[in-house]
């Protein structure tokens, strides 16, 4: 099969949907002649025009309530969030309206909007531009988030959420761009809301998604060396999280680490973890591990910014420790 | 000076009496003799006199419906009226006062349950669901996890070592029938017993020429054949005790004991007395057929009084069954063998059986069963005596 970047694999994506369907247009900061911060959208511009690829002015707050009343009078408008550190600026229009108001209007209107982002440290950024905030927004009822880890995943999931008739906030990881994969040249959709076992094993459950899926496979890798079997769940989406994929896991496993790159306390590995205890709890034999970002504002320090989210090394002691 | 005040004891009986009224107030001028206060024991009410002159400093006690225990203070009359005292406790701050204790003491036990806690044993939601499902007292398992905790490795691998030392069989349902018949039999029946050694050369002699003939008859057949005709003389031998009556049988059936599957069953070949040889093997082939094949009917296993049971294949030279109830008497057969015997001085070598008896003594005596041996022994070492006279 073809190998291609995360990067290549969303802009086909987003090139596929917008030639399938005329209702799909592109908007955000820098995404037009430039191409997006992290080239996503490169070409597009060139291809489709003005009229769908749109550069908007530097406000994350109109360029969500333009996409949003776009979707609710029937375009299937793909908004970009440069950094999801920004995503602040326009969680009004997010969690108070695009959530909403499907819901508040009893239905009358859909919203078939996808929120574009990239998050995650390792580019020495600082704290401004290197954060994991999916725990802010799998707290929101009424949107859905998806965080692939693969190019596969990312393309097959894009064009799921363009044709989703509910928001979605889909998260890219800066540090996952330049990964390839393998992608097929026809076309196909990854379903939103299904986790996939990256690698089968029998001893521990490492429950994960997005760049941390690529640590937690090294991991699996040198730890299969040491005679340990570890199984890598992919959650893929977050909300709504698949938890019957990760239960049957811990059901043949009976022990779990999880990793995120996100803040540990509030973080999402807390939501997992909790979940599994309540739809799981007799199958565990040791209490689940988190390997997580550390409690801090991301440092710009290249060193320290690599102390502060998980390794492949600190991985692997968890799941000795949870084999303890 | 300070003198105290105390619930008098008015009768023998009286433990406690109430203050219905004191007819003092707290300062006042009391003189000896006067009366102070109101009591109420559980007869009748009382008006208490002053026993000394001063001034009722302190009431420790006001009128009211609570109890006071006989000699409690329950005031002091002082000699001036402003003359410091010191007040014992009142009932209610004594009360207080076991409360705090009380309180302390509550903290205490706390404290040791927090201890208690402290040594709960540490198990994980797997291991405490699969002690739970085998039924595995996790006190006796030592954790090998993090602090001693009990993993799902550690039960299996007690469960392992427990499944070394034996595995648990369940009854079946005749299993349990065989137990609970076989120990009231053993438990009620006054059982006792015999053998005795039987020369069988004549009746193999017989086997043999019949199967020359092409009729092939087992020992068992024989027996059958031999004993129903002897218990024909012998009836107690063959009777039962059902709601306490001895019940004598017109007929004479024979039990059969059949080794099954899963245990063992007795069926009946009717009439033996009044059957051919033929008609017998043909009965008992029948028989040991359906046992095999669970399908013995209500009617296979009535007329199983007198049961014949017989392990001479297995090279069992003699044992001694459990009478079968509501039976009174049980035959059991060894294996044929060769034996030296001494006849008229010489010594000769025959095939011998032992055949022993477990008999019920609440119906047969000794002499009884002894006699019935005897004969049976006379027709098994020379089956031609039923050619010319009746056993």
């Amino acid at each position: 099969m073809r190998i291609i970047t995360y990067r290549q694999a969303l802009n086909e994506a987003l090139d596929e949907e917008m030639a399938r369907d005329e209702r799909v247009f592109l908007l955000g900061e820098d995404i037009a002649i430039y191409g997006g911060a992290y080239g996503v959208t490169a070409g597009l511009w060139q291809k489709y025009g003005d009229q769908r690829v749109i550069d908007t002015p530097i406000s994350e707050n109109a360029i969500v309530g333009v996409a949003l009343g776009a979707a609710i009078t029937g375009m299937r408008p793909v908004a970009e969030i440069m950094y999801i550190d920004f995503i602040g600026l326009c969680m009004d229009q997010l969690n108070n309206q695009v959530a909403k108001i499907r819901y508040m209007f009893g239905g009358k209107c859909t919203v078939p909007l996808v929120i574009r982002t990239e998050g995650g440290a390792g580019r020495s950024l600082g704290a401004h531009h290197s954060q994991s905030l999916e725990a802010w927004l799998i707290h929101i009822p009424g949107i859905k988030v998806v965080m692939p880890s693969t190019p596969y995943d990312a393309k097959g999931l894009l064009k799921s959420a363009i044709r989703d008739d509910n928001p979605v906030v889909f998260i890219e990881h800066k540090m996952l761009y330049n990964t390839k994969g393998e992608v097929p040249e026809e076309e196909y959709l990854v379903p939103i809301g299904v986790a996939d076992i990256k690698r089968e094993g029998k001893d521990v459950t490492i429950v994960t998604y997005s760049r941390m899926v690529l640590f937690s496979l090294e991991a699996a890798e040198i730890l299969e060396k040491e005679g340990i079997s570890v199984e890598v769940v992919d959650l893929r989406t977050l909300l709504p999280m698949d938890i019957e994929t990760v239960v049957k896991s811990v059901k043949k496993t009976n022990r779990v680490v999880i990793v995120e790159e996100d803040c540990k306390t509030g973080g999402t590995g807390a939501e997992i973890g909790m979940q599994i205890i309540e739809n799981a709890f007799d199958y565990l034999d040791a209490p689940i591990i988190r390997v997580a970002g550390a409690d801090v504002p991301m440092p710009k320090s290249p060193v320290l910014e690599k102390l502060a989210i998980p390794d492949v090394e600190r991985i692997c002691k968890a799941v000795k420790e949870v084999l303890k | 000076m300070k003198r105290e005040i105390i619930m008098p004891k008015l009768g023998e009986t009286m433990e406690e009496g109430y203050i219905v009224s004191w007819r003092k107030n707290e300062g006042d001028r009391v003189e000896k003799g006067e009366i102070l206060f109101e009591v109420m024991s559980d007869k009748t009410n009382f008006e208490v006199e002053s026993p000394y002159s001063g001034y009722l400093r302190k009431i420790l006690y006001q009128a009211g419906d609570q109890p006071i225990p006989v000699t409690t203070v329950i005031a002091y009359i002082t000699d001036t009226p402003d003359e410091p005292i010191e007040i014992e406790k009142t009932e209610e701050e004594k009360k207080e006062k076991i409360k705090e204790e009380f309180e302390v003491r509550v903290e205490e036990k706390e404290k040791e349950i927090k201890v208690e806690e402290k040594e709960r044993i540490k198990i994980s939601p797997l291991a405490r669901k699969l002690a739970e499902e085998y039924n595995v007292d996790i006190t006796k398992i030592k954790g090998s996890g993090p602090e001693g905790r009990i993993e799902k490795r550690d039960i299996l691998e007690y469960l392992e070592k427990f499944k070394e030392e034996y595995e648990v069989l369940k009854w079946t349902p005749l299993r349990r029938i065989i137990a609970k018949r076989l120990t009231e039999s053993k438990q009620n029946i006054p059982h006792y017993y015999f053998q005795g050694k039987i020369i069988v050369d004549n009746l193999l002699k017989i086997k043999e020429n019949l199967e020359k003939e092409g009729a092939k008859y087992t020992i068992t057949d024989f027996l059958i054949f031999l004993t129903s005709r002897v218990i024909e003389k012998f009836p107690l031998i063959g009777s039962s005790v059902i709601n306490d009556e001895i019940r004598i049988y017109k007929n004479v059936d024979i039990g059969l004991a059949i080794s099954v599957s899963d245990g063992l069953v007795v069926g009946s070949i009717k009439n033996a007395n009044k059957k051919t040889i033929e008609e017998i093997s043909e009965d008992r082939k029948n028989l040991v057929e359906k046992a095999r094949d669970g399908k013995l009917t209500e009617d296979d296993i009535k007329g199983t009084n007198f049961v014949i049971s017989n392990l001479g294949m297995y090279e069992i030279e003699n044992f001694y069954p459990i009478i079968n109830p509501p039976g009174v008497a049980i035959m059991g057969v060894g294996k044929i063998d060769k034996g030296v015997f001494v006849e008229d001085e010489k010594i000769v070598v025959r095939n011998y059986m032992y055949i022993s008896f477990s008999f019920d003594h609440r119906v047969i005596d000794g002499v009884y069963a002894a006699n019935f041996y005897k004969k049976l022994k006379e027709v098994i070492e020379n089956p031609a005596i039923l050619l010319f006279k009746n056993v």
